[in-house]
């Protein structure tokens, strides 16, 4: 644990702020450079804002559908089981495969949504290369990945509402969408803001499927956090670069979520899970 | 799974471990699973041993395993084993053992071993690193070796000999090469009405061609650009810009060249091509996919489709403009060592030495289907009949390396590439004019180079 996780933790703090190509032997102490060069260049603040919208597409649209799906599976109840597990697949296939997949069906030429598209008469968008079309289209394979956790945790937390509630508000004579509104949402407000954390956290450190996607475009849309990393430690060997950008996530997650627990000011409500 | 409580400190020091990992950059290490970081400063960098070889092959006293890293894997990799089992029947004692890296896993491999102190004995890698590798003091310098050896370096091409040299000495070799052509699928020349013999020669066959071939209601495209960011793009569009009459960075390297009317030339053939509808911005691979009629493409495709084409396709000498050249960009290989003791550095530099030899290369060239490094392989009988008679589709790859010109050889050439091409892509997605992107390039380059 402490060699393997703290350790390198400390030591990417360490390095930046030195300049370090991870090959040569000196590694020249420069103090805030590192970060005053991204922040000054641009790419830095483009990425975060890139990051942002693309933890805020995941994570308002993975908890609204997840949501959504949660409740219809509740109230149906019959055939649950296999519902849950069907939703849940997207969540454990490998990420590459998923993006991979995802990939050949947006290609513009040979891809079956656009090859559906011509069949109806309309020339579709080429996706991943469009400045409008490539972060939603990231974004909605990010949904399509989280949906089924998002689900199964709500799942959960709406079978920890005690029934009686329901059935004294239907005595009262409140519509199906008044025991949701009123009764479900407010409840699960906890395992909301738990999925909301994990799934910003889980959106921050986001690559492979925007790796394999759009590799960072068309000119940088796409360029998340983890991507302008990959590029300055392992293309252009900027150790020094790429370990401030790894500080910069942490201390944006580590805000982020301290808001958020604010925000809800629920912080003090247990979520078993 | 966990429960949330007030205890804030958990939630953010958990949100710091699962940043660890990606902090410390451990993003795709494949085999080792280390961390670029080490917990050790590398040592065994400080200099590279400079001693003096034994003039004479030594025989091997005891039997010595050299590591190989490279990323062939494949047929490439099948011919690579081959060549270095026939090396070891050869050299009694000297067994060669090929790792296979990836290419993206590759540098990062290399930082870690270094880290470590535990590198390979022999690595071949793009020749774009070479800049960058030279300058770190990793590389054992081949000067002595050569001139021990008596390698006539003349033999080699100078582009790519250049790669590998840093103020004065010589630290890589060229191991293996590719160029960029023309392909075109015959299939969907025919159905096009197009003649499936007859490939354009310039600019302006190709761009008619191209419109001719375009078939929206089945989405085939005439001619596939490679308009994603980074290197891909740029080393494209070199080849352009080259045939166009133009430079890339000045002689001295020390400034941005391609704003200039070769560039704007070139640029506006890019975009006139998309906004006509020719070309589509799309993500690479169309034409492997039938999707496009014509692309450049390098010559390890005719490799990869030799056996098993996915559609009949044809290659040709790419077309240039009317009073433009021919040119064509140089990708490859190097072959470059790292410090051991003595008898271990002689007997790598031994192995290199035989398989950048011209016996070897012509093998390797005519099993895998690289381009020559050495004249004499270019000049070989047997090697151009050999391409002739059992994979006539490389010849125009093989015909035309003398026009090839390489990439600027400056250590920050990732960068330069990347930010070159954020502005051409600006372009081709009409989001700025030729002459504005080119402008907006050569200022971006400029800070690149200024600032290295």
């Amino acid at each position: 644990m402490g060699v393997f996780t703290i350790y390198p933790i400390l030591y990417s703090g360490y390095l930046s702020l030195h300049a370090w190509d991870g090959l040569t032997a000196a590694k020249p102490f420069v103090g805030f450079d590192n970060y005053v060069r991204l922040a000054s260049s641009g790419v830095l603040g483009r990425s975060i804002w890139v990051t942002l919208y693309y933890a805020a597409g995941v994570t308002v649209g993975g908890l609204l559908l997840g949501l959504v799906a949660a409740v219809l599976i509740h109230w149906v109840g019959r055939g649950a089981a296999v519902y849950r597990s069907i939703y849940f697949l997207p969540a454990i296939t490998a990420t590459v495969a998923v993006a991979v997949v995802w990939k050949l069906l947006l290609d513009p030429g040979s891809g079956y949504v656009n090859t559906v598209l011509r069949s109806l008469g309309i020339i579709g968008p080429s996706w991943l290369r469009s400045p409008v079309w490539a972060m939603p289209a990231v974004i909605v394979v990010g949904v399509w990945k989280r949906l089924g956790f998002n689900t199964v945790v709500y799942l959960a937390g709406l079978q920890t509402i005690p029934h009686s509630i329901y059935e004294a508000a239907e005595v009262d004579g409140a519509s199906r969408w008044n025991l949701f509104r009123r009764i479900s949402v407010p409840m699960l407000a906890p395992t909301t803001l738990l999925l909301a954390i994990m799934s910003v956290i889980d959106s921050f450190m986001v690559f492979d499927q925007v790796f394999i996607m759009t590799g960072g475009g068309p000119i940088g849309h796409t360029e998340v956090l983890g991507l302008l990393l990959y590029k300055l430690a392992f293309r252009y060997l900027d150790l020094g670069g790429a370990s401030a950008v790894g500080w910069v996530m942490f201390a944006l997650i580590a805000g982020i979520s301290l808001v958020q627990w604010r925000l809800s000011g629920s912080g003090s409500r247990g979520v078993g899970l | 799974m966990f429960g949330i409580t007030r205890n804030r400190l958990a939630l953010v020091l958990s949100a710091a471990l699962l940043l660890g990992a990606c902090a410390t950059g451990a993003g795709n290490t494949t085999t080792s699973g280390a961390t670029t970081t080490a917990a050790t400063a590398p040592s065994t960098t400080a200099a590279p041993a400079t001693t003096a070889p034994a003039t004479t092959a030594p025989a091997a006293a005891e039997p010595i395993t050299l590591t190989f890293w490279n990323y062939w894997d494949g047929k490439n990799g099948e011919v690579l084993n081959q060549l270095a089992e026939q090396y070891t029947s050869e050299h009694p004692g000297v067994t060669i053992e090929s790792v296979f890296v990836g290419w993206g896993d590759l540098l990062p491999k290399l930082q870690t071993a270094v880290a470590g102190g535990d590198t390979p004995d022999i690595a071949a890698g793009d020749l774009v690193w070479m800049p960058k590798l030279t300058r770190t003091g990793i590389l054992v310098p081949l000067d002595e070796y050569i001139q021990a050896a008596g390698v006539d370096l003349g033999d080699f091409y100078p582009e790519m000999l250049r790669v590998g040299q840093y103020q004065g000495h010589t630290y890589s070799l060229p191991v293996s090469t590719n160029n960029l052509e023309l392909f075109y699928n015959k299939e969907l020349f025919s159905k096009a009405g197009l003649d499936p013999d007859t490939p354009p020669t310039s600019w302006s066959e190709l761009s008619d061609m191209a419109a001719q071939c375009t078939d929206p209601s089945s989405g085939v495209s005439g001619l596939e650009l490679f308009t994603e960011p980074g290197e891909g793009l740029t080393w494209q569009f070199q080849v352009y810009l080259w045939q166009a009459g133009g430079q890339f960075l000045s002689d001295d390297l020390t400034k941005a060249a391609f704003n200039s009317p070769a560039g704007e030339k070139a640029l506006n053939f890019w975009v006139d091509e998309i906004d006509n509808g020719s070309a589509p911005v799309a993500p690479w691979g169309q034409f492997g996919q039938g999707k496009a009629c014509m692309v450049m493409d390098g010559s390890w495709m005719v490799g990869i489709w030799s056996s098993d084409p996915p559609f009949d396709f044809g290659t040709a000498q790419m077309p240039y403009p009317s009073n433009g050249q021919p040119a064509t960009n140089m990708g490859g290989e190097q072959i470059f060592l790292f410090p051991s003791d003595a008898a271990r550095q002689q007997a790598a530099f031994d192995f290199v030495s035989w398989l950048t030899g011209t016996d070897a290369q012509i093998t390797w060239d005519s099993e895998t289907g690289f381009g020559p490094v050495r004249k004499s392989v270019a000049a070989s009988d047997a090697f151009v009949s050999h391409v002739r008679n059992s994979e006539p589709r490389m010849l125009p790859f093989i015909e035309n390396q003398k026009y090839a010109h390489s990439r600027p050889p400056i250590a920050n050439y990732p960068e330069v590439s990347d930010a070159f091409s954020e502005q051409i892509e600006r372009a081709l997605l009409g989001e700025s004019t030729p002459q504005q992107a080119l402008a907006a390039a050569e200022a971006a380059v400029n800070k690149l180079l200024g600032g290295s």
